[in-house]
């Protein structure tokens, strides 16, 4: 019995599992060794086929700054929640300093509201100016002010590099 | 100085980099083409569609291990490309007897191995789309029969029949030009 042209094909694919078994007919049989010799040549001859030339070059497209858009970084679009979450958080942190420095209104008429709220900003704003914030029993005071100041720092750090960011790579 | 590595060059791309991305077509587009070519046989449908492999892969960069080899990865995203084209345009276009160059002033002995690659390229082109790709994918992408079934999604058994018949026409079409 010979070796079909299935055995060669796919003993020279390597996907055969009675490899010894063929090769001992191989080895033996003239025939069969010629008929897969044939094959091997052809095997040759196809991927020896020389590669032919671009005519144009297929970079270009992306070495032109105009040319695609860049990509943008896969963490870009996380800046967003970044600058989200720092402002919920400095929110939270600075809801005490807030709440004590508003006094409680019962009810009162839009003007009264408006007057005290100027009265309280302005009171505020002098005391930021003198770095001295109104006594707060619980919290180390000059601390307290300073920690507020640094984190409203940080988000506006945050929020101006990420939307710096996000523009720049529009373009 | 060494040269970056795919690898390098695939980071610098995700950051943005355009040109990184360009030079790793430099590297590969010659590759790419031919594999188009094999498949389809016409110059501009070919060139076509190599730019637009590696169009898609710019597309995919953020998302590509670069744990894996490029040039293997964006072959077959070129071969699946092709094979979709043929799919979607069933009209075969004059097929190209691409000559290398004005052979008429090399030496005998390269006008020959010229005049065998064409023998070799009309031959695959004669081939029916479907034996084509699967000779593209075993020979020239060295994939196994089950990546090739996977890749094409079709039995192992149509894998290994279409590449035997494929085999046997192309050597008919080869000893009769002997
Ligand atoms: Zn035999």
């Amino acid at each position: 019995m010979h070796l079909t042209d299935e055995q060669l094909n796919e003993y020279l694919d390597e996907a055969v599992n009675e490899r010894a078994q063929i090769e001992v007919h191989l080895s033996a049989c003239g025939e069969c060794a010629a008929r897969l010799s044939t094959l091997r040549k052809l095997f040759n001859e196809m991927e020896s086929l020389p590669e032919l030339a671009l005519t144009r070059d297929l970079a270009a497209p992306f070495m032109r700054s105009s040319g695609l858009p860049a990509q943008l970084p896969a963490w870009l679009p996380l800046t967003m929640a970044l600058q989200a979450a720092a402002a919920l958080i400095v929110f939270i942190a600075a809801a005490p300093f807030v709440i004590r420095l508003i006094p409680d209104i019962e009810t009162p008429s839009l003007s009264t509201v408006l007057i005290q709220f100027q009265t309280q900003w302005t009171a505020w704003l002098d005391r930021l100016s003198q770095f001295h914030m109104p006594s707060l029993p619980a919290f180390s005071l000059e601390l307290s002010g300073l920690y507020l100041m640094s984190a409203l720092a940080v988000v506006s750090m945050l929020w101006l590099v990420g939307n710096g960011l996000l523009l720049r790579n529009q373009w | 100085m060494n040269a970056p590595s795919d690898r390098d060059l695939i980071l610098l791309a995700r950051r943005g980099e355009a040109g990184a991305f360009g030079e790793l077509v430099t590297r590969y587009q010659t590759g790419v083409f031919n594999v188009c070519y094999r498949i389809l046989h016409e110059r501009g449908e070919a060139e076509d569609l190599a730019q637009e492999a590696f169009i898609r892969a710019y597309d995919r960069i953020a998302t590509f291990d670069v744990e894996r080899e490029f040039g293997p990865w964006i072959r077959r995203v070129a071969a699946n490309l092709c094979l979709n084209h043929l799919e979607s345009h069933k009209v075969t276009a004059e097929l190209d007897e691409e000559r290398d160059a004005d052979s008429a002033e090399l030496p005998e002995a390269v006008q020959e191995v010229r005049e065998r690659s064409e023998q070799i390229r009309m031959a695959l082109a004669s081939l029916p789309a479907a034996y084509r790709i699967v000779v593209e994918l075993r020979h020239y992408q060295e994939m196994s029969y089950d990546e090739i079934a996977a890749q094409l999604n079709i039995p192992l058994s149509d894998v290994k029949s279409h590449l035997f018949r494929a085999r046997k026409l192309l050597a008919e079409k080869l000893h009769a030009s002997d």
